[in-house]
């Protein structure tokens, strides 16, 4: 027991009562009685005072009613400010609850009745029982004063309570108008007191946003958005997209068009997309505006509404069409100094492996030569120039055809191809240099040639459609290589382009029942990837039946999944769209039926995070199935393709699918390591590297072939130096195997793709984006590492080039108003996440400084160092149009 | 008339007028004054088409100052070099395995691992392939049946190794062996016993001996004496009496006694060269003890030398295994190891040796120094063709020109791991001609770096050195 407090000592008796203060009360009347004892003399007068307005406030005269309450209002509000403990005068009224209650009930309408419901209501803050909303009730009848005055958490526990009657009333169907006038009370207060997530809370309960715009200003509406917009990845649809709607309006409202235009990319709304260029009347955002668009890669028509002057447009256009990506790119290459062009075995780095390297065989390996013509060709990707496959001709008579014709047959198409891939982005130096290629008696050759004209084009549009003009007249070709190259050179040029015109001379091969199943399977493929995330019906049809056609040894074919695939990248996205195709997708053969589920599944889904999906993918792969089956491939794919477009889903997927690793069958666990790829593709996460080095050594060779695979996909870029050495290592112990050894150059290669300065991620703008069609070429080299075996081991290892569609420089490059560079210092660091911060916080930590241009890893974020200059869009990514601050005052 | 600009490569060609009366033909004309580039071989596009040569104008539908792209080169069409390389790929399977640069491994059958290590080892010889490779499949009568049957068999065995590419299950090689020698068809537990890989590598040799002994003794002696028999001379001496014999033996191995002392080989094969024993003293009239000292007295091409490391343990009933580090080098020099005579053979092939090596890292740089070398030639060349006029340090047909110089090079090794004889596992470590080490651990192959050979020198549970072979390094003379 306490020592016996001394009633006068006002500190010690203070500590007390705040100590028992702090204790829920759960039985009052034991605590009452030594509270009694422990008051100070000051809460003593106070209870005293309190218990007086009580007793008189049951008083018959108004008057002294009046001043009681009066009173009664003043010490409670005086008190309220602060909620770290129960205000006293709260503590002191809670035994009359009870009786003020039954007071109130009893008392004639007046104003004095309704200044008690205030007193009760927030009294009953404390006092109510959960779920009588008691609160509230009292609120309703009451006087409807200002509701701050009674303090933030007094409104805080009102927004609460209004939330659970408005669910109910939901339910009963009444009416709601007196709670909305509350709730706007409420979000006004929340929005003016660095409240706005539970406004917006509030607000998502009552199913009532719009009232957001009347309340957010110029100080609030970025913390808003924020907050609006990383919620909506958590809702359920189609919440997820009204919550964006409204963030849209609010930045349009604030004009605050690159983060609007942010979001209509983001709900993949042309019309959103137009509204932002008609608002703003700023040639130079306009810019900046097409820079954004070009990165994510959509075909986007400018038209004279949007951009008055027929110069300007030409000119903004250019840049939506991508361009000068390949001058920016080199730009970057250049300040970084990487230009001079790798060879194979400066990546293969075999001198640090010592006695264990096998020496380079005296003859040449088709298989070694193809590994390193990929290598070649991802490693100097877009630089222009290497030193196999554009060495100057003249010298040694043609030693630029040599490296082509040390590769064997199919791999000549690549060998011709990775030409095309060097040139990436620069389509007048490309097609000058593929031109020699056009014009052999080679079939590869001719195959490859056309495919590489696909590989320059790609992401870049030309208003003579050189890619188009030159493809066109090959597609109908007698020999199906070239068909194949030809094809699948305008699925990549033409990716989400939509274009009819191919539409209508690939459609027909769909349903040639005289075309070799391989030529079907790309056009179907190409198709998907032009049209991806159309929902385009034509298209749709056009492959449901030529996979309804197929006999039952053609679905056998390993080649043949990509009809569903291409029937899938339609859908890629859209959701709910997808249904009508997958109910008839139910009616397919059973050899391709689930496959087809799946895949459409995936691709609908993909990016959406939807836990739902998730689970149900789950389930398939839960079962354990007879030998044959191989839907459960693409399920686990589509596991990693739902989840991965938020970093918490990410990592539970991480997690999850070590579960599966450890009981799946076979077939499953040979799609894991390309499910950890796809989560984790430029992103190398140790856990996931850890895990896929494990695999990489794993007993199934297809396990460790697509362990390897991935390795390199999520170094993807990088160069990282862990995965680099882990691979090196890989190609001596696997170097008596042919196969997996392909498959470790190939990861090499990816590591060290455009020497670092490239990434396969779908994510841009902070990883709120995605961008469709580098996820279409993701998710298509993903299935057809599925089958290792027969597709990149066999005679369609271009497939490859498919990674094509999602390289971007991963960079962040400033230029001036006349788009010309300018290096300016800019902090880069690990990005933090601010949702949902009160003030101003930091957006970046652990940062360092450089002069632009810079590389962007995963997870980082650039910031100016300068107030010189004024960035036109808030996300420091890709090419940022700098204006001169006009502010600025030299030190 | 239009006006167009056309694009090729990084150039523009502005205002370029196309006489719409004329066929694209005469357009591309002038596109060939302008570029050079063939008209056959100008692709223009047009809106997602190319321009054909008879194309009718209004239907393309060409506006004034429009674009246009041309693509074209006047470069070399590539052509298919007339022979194409050679794909590893498409040679018959002999052909790959000489790529891979070192033969096949060979398949455990069950316990086996002692004679796949031993026989990795003696493939390792190519002297001896190539005497193998001679022998005649007609038996001879001066070689017994079994002893016939094994050598053919291990001819058999070493082509076969050559050829393939997979491993190789020696199954008719092992049926011989244990025909042979039926104590490696003991049985234990129904499984075949593990068995001393050291028993195995010398009855091999004593089989092959027998033989390779050529018909006519004349032409050559003893082929397998010639690759790895040495001779030893030795001096007994008791010191009770002083009396004092000598004897001289023939043996295909020295022995590295390990004791306490020793650390290095060096000093093991010196321990074994020493040694007591009792023997009846003819002055004493009783048994005494004597010192046996031996000294080397001819060169083998070969030198085994095995890690005395398993001794008889009563109390367990097995044979044990010292597990002492004792190390190796990769170049071995047994100079001291040698007999007086045999020592002044050598040292005219030693000094030789260390001109040549000299020469190598560029030492003898002043003519001066080589002119002295000179003298020591002529000088020593002198005393050396007394000594290979017995050819004894030759050794070989046709060795006149080189010379044995006592110094070796290490080039197979045959490890055990485990502790007993009779269980653990052996494993071969060959040199090939490349220069490369490669590891035989059964049925697997892979490549090893030099420095972790020497690194098998015991002192763990980790493989550890049981037998290593040497070869002679020779000096032309």
């Amino acid at each position: 027991m306490a020592p016996v407090p001394d009633p006068n000592n006002v500190s010690g008796g203070a500590k007390r009562d705040e100590a028992t203060v702090k204790v829920p009360s759960k039985d009052p009347k034991k605590k009452d009685d030594k509270k009694e004892e422990d008051l100070s003399e000051e809460d003593l007068q106070l209870k005293q005072n309190l218990e007086l307005y009580v007793e008189r406030v049951q008083d018959p005269n108004p008057e002294l009613q009046k001043a009681a309450l009066e009173s009664m209002r003043q010490e409670i509000r005086a008190s309220t400010s602060s909620m770290t403990s129960v205000p006293k005068p709260l503590k002191f009224l809670r035994p009359h609850y009870g009786t003020l209650k039954e007071f109130h009930k009893n008392m004639a309408e007046s104003d004095l009745k309704k200044m008690l419901a205030d007193i009760l209501s927030v009294l009953a803050l404390t006092m109510s029982a959960e779920g009588e909303r008691e609160s509230l009730g009292y609120r309703l009848t009451g006087s409807e004063g200002d509701i701050g005055s009674w303090g933030h958490e007094y409104v805080r526990n009102l927004a609460g309570e209004i939330a659970e009657e408005y669910t109910m009333r939901q339910g009963e169907e009444s009416s709601i108008e007196d709670l909305m006038d509350l709730v706007q009370q409420i979000v006004a207060f929340h929005m003016k007191h660095n409240a706005e997530t539970e406004a917006v809370d509030l607000l998502m309960d009552v199913e009532d946003l719009d009232l957001l715009l009347e309340h957010v200003d110029r100080t609030n509406f970025r913390r808003t958005c924020n907050y609006l917009t990383s919620a909506a990845k958590y809702l359920p649809g189609p919440d997820d997209m009204l919550v964006l709607d409204i963030a849209y309006m609010i930045y349009i409202k604030f004009e605050e068009y690159p983060n609007a235009l942010q979001i209509a990319l983001f709900l993949d709304n042309m019309q959103y997309v137009k509204q932002v260029f008609t608002s703003c009347t700023d040639l130079l955002r306009k810019k900046q505006f097409c820079y954004m668009i070009s990165r994510h890669g959509i075909t986007f028509e400018l038209d004279p509404e949007m951009v008055a002057d027929d110069v300007d447009r030409e000119m903004l256009q250019d840049i939506v069409n991508n361009t000068k990506l390949s001058e920016g790119y080199l730009t970057l290459a250049r300040d970084i100094e990487v230009m001079e062009a790798k060879t194979p075995e400066d990546i293969y780095k075999a001198h640090l492996l010592d006695g264990r390297a096998s020496s380079a065989p005296s003859t040449d390996s088709a298989r070694h030569n193809l590994a390193a013509t990929f290598v070649n060709a991802f490693v100097n990707a877009g630089f222009g120039q290497d030193k196999l496959m554009t060495v100057p001709s003249d010298s040694t008579s043609g030693s630029a055809g040599n490296w082509l014709f040390k590769n064997k047959e199919h791999g000549k198409t690549s060998a011709a191809a990775s030409l095309g891939m060097i040139l990436l982005w620069d389509v007048d130096s490309g097609l000058a240099q593929l031109d020699k290629y056009f014009h052999s008696n080679d079939n590869p050759i001719i195959a490859g040639a056309l495919l590489g004209v696909g590989i320059v084009n790609c992401g870049i549009k030309n208003d003579c459609d050189p890619a188009l003009a030159l493809l066109g007249e090959y597609i109908e070709k007698e020999d199906p290589s070239v068909r194949i190259g030809a094809i699948m050179g305008l699925g990549i040029a033409y990716a989400g382009s939509q274009n009819d015109q191919i539409r209508s001379s690939l459609s027909p091969i769909l349903n040639d029942a005289k075309a070799p199943l391989d030529v079907i399977a790309f056009a179907a493929l190409s198709l998907g990837m032009i049209y991806v995330g159309s929902c385009n019906e034509e298209v749709a049809q056009s492959i449901i039946f030529a996979l309804m056609d197929r006999s039952e040894a053609e679905l056998g074919e390993a080649i043949t999944r990509f009809l569903p695939l291409g029937l899938g990248l339609l859908y890629l996205g859209k959701q709910e769209s997808v249904e009508a195709t997958a109910e008839v997708s139910k009616t397919f053969n059973e050899k391709i039926r689930k496959y087809c589920d799946m895949t459409l599944l995936s691709c609908a889904y993909a990016g959406t995070g939807n836990v739902l999906k998730v689970q149900d993918l789950l389930a398939q792969c839960g079962e354990h199935l007879e030998k044959g089956d191989i839907h459960q491939g693409p399920a686990v794919l589509g596991l990693a393709m739902v989840a991965m477009s938020e970093e918490l889903g990410l990592d539970m997927e991480i997690r999850s699918l070590e579960r599966v690793l450890q009981y799946g069958e076979q077939n499953i666990r040979r799609a894991v390591p390309l499910a950890l790829g796809l989560l984790c593709i430029s992103n190398p996460k140790v856990n996931v590297m850890d895990t896929l080095s494990r695999l990489s050594h794993d007993t199934d060779s297809e396990v460790a072939m697509a362990a390897i695979i991935s390795l390199g996909l999520i170094g993807a870029g990088t160069n990282n130096a862990r995965i680099a050495g882990m691979l090196r290592n890989l190609s001596s112990y696997y170097y008596k195997d042919p196969s997996l050894l392909f498959c470790v150059r190939i990861a090499q290669g990816l590591v060290h793709m455009g020497k670092g300065l490239l990434s396969l991620s779908p994510f841009h703008s902070e990883r709120l984006l995605l961008s469709p069609t580098a996820l279409a070429g993701i998710v298509t080299l993903l299935h057809a590492c599925l089958d290792m075996k027969s597709i990149i081991l066999g005679k369609y290892h271009y497939v490859l080039y498919f990674l094509v569609l999602a390289m971007q420089p991963r960079m962040m490059l400033t230029v001036d108003e006349n788009l010309k560079p300018i290096s300016v210092p800019v902090r880069v660091g690990q990005a933090v996440d601010v949702v949902g911060q009160a003030g101003r916080p930091k957006t970046i930590t652990g940062f360092q400084t450089h002069s632009t241009p810079v590389l962007l890893a995963a997870g980082e974020r650039a910031e100016l160092a300068t107030d010189k200059y004024i960035p036109l869009s808030p996300i420091l990514e890709g090419f940022i149009i700098l204006k001169e601050n006009p502010d600025y005052r030299e030190e | 008339m239009l006006t167009v600009s056309v694009k090729w490569q990084k150039k523009v060609f502005e205002s370029i007028e196309i006489d719409t009366s004329q066929p694209p033909y005469v357009f591309k004309a002038q596109l060939y004054d302008l570029s050079g580039v063939p008209t056959e071989r100008q692709k223009i596009m047009v809106k997602g088409g190319l321009l054909k040569d008879d194309a009718d104008w209004s239907t393309i539908g060409l506006k004034n100052g429009q674009k246009l792209m041309m693509m074209g080169t006047a470069d070399e069409i590539v052509k298919a070099p007339e022979k194409g390389p050679v794909f590893m790929e498409d040679l018959p399977e002999e052909e790959q395995a000489a790529n891979l640069g070192y033969s096949a491994g060979l398949v455990n059958l069950g316990n086996t691992c002692y004679m796949n290590s031993t026989m990795q080892c003696l493939k390792s010889v190519p002297e001896l392939k190539s005497e193998l490779s001679n022998y005649q499949s007609a038996r001879t009568k001066d070689v017994d049946q079994t002893s016939h049957m094994l050598t053919v068999a291990t001819r058999e065995l070493f082509s076969e190794l050559d050829k393939s590419v997979k491993a190789v299950a020696p199954m008719p090689f092992w049926m011989v062996l244990q025909k042979k020698y039926p104590q490696f068809a003991q049985l234990h537990n129904g499984n075949h016993m593990q068995q001393d890989a050291e028993e195995c590598w010398t009855q091999m040799l004593y089989t092959l001996s027998q033989s390779l002994k050529a018909p006519s003794p004349s032409e050559d002696p003893d082929a397998v004496k010639a690759l790895f028999g040495l001779n030893l001379q030795s001096r007994l001496h008791c010191q009770e009496s002083i009396e004092e014999s000598s004897e001289t033996e023939s043996v295909y191995s020295l022995k590295c006694h390990i004791s306490h002392e020793v650390n290095h080989l060096h000093e093991g094969l010196k321990h074994g060269l020493k040694g007591e024993l009792e023997k009846t003293s003819p002055a004493l009239g009783r048994t005494a003890v004597y010192i046996k000292e031996s000294l080397i007295d001819s060169l083998p091409r070969y030198l085994t030398v095995q890690f005395v490391r398993f001794f008889w343990k009563r109390e367990s009933n097995q044979k044990a295994k010292i597990l002492r580090k004792v190390d190796y080098p990769l170049e071995l020099d047994i100079f001291d190891l040698c007999s007086e005579d045999l020592r002044k053979k050598l040292e005219a092939p030693r000094q030789k040796l260390r001109d040549i090596e000299g020469q190598k890292f560029g030492l003898q740089t002043s003519a001066k120094s080589s002119s002295k070398g000179d003298d020591v030639k002529m000088t020593d060349a002198e005393g050396s063709s007394s000594g290979s006029g017995q050819s004894s340090t030759g050794d070989q047909q046709g060795g006149a020109s080189s010379h044995m110089t006592g110094i070796y090079d290490l080039v197979s090794v045959l490890t055990h791991k485990g502790r007993s004889a009779d269980s653990g596992h052996y494993v071969a470590w060959v040199k090939q001609e490349s220069g490369k080490w490669v590891q035989y651990d059964d049925d697997n192959t892979s490549l090893q770096r030099e420095e972790d050979i020497t690194k098998l020198s015991g002192g763990g549970d980790w493989h550890m050195a049981y037998i290593i072979m040497y070869k002679a390094r020779l000096v032309p003379m």
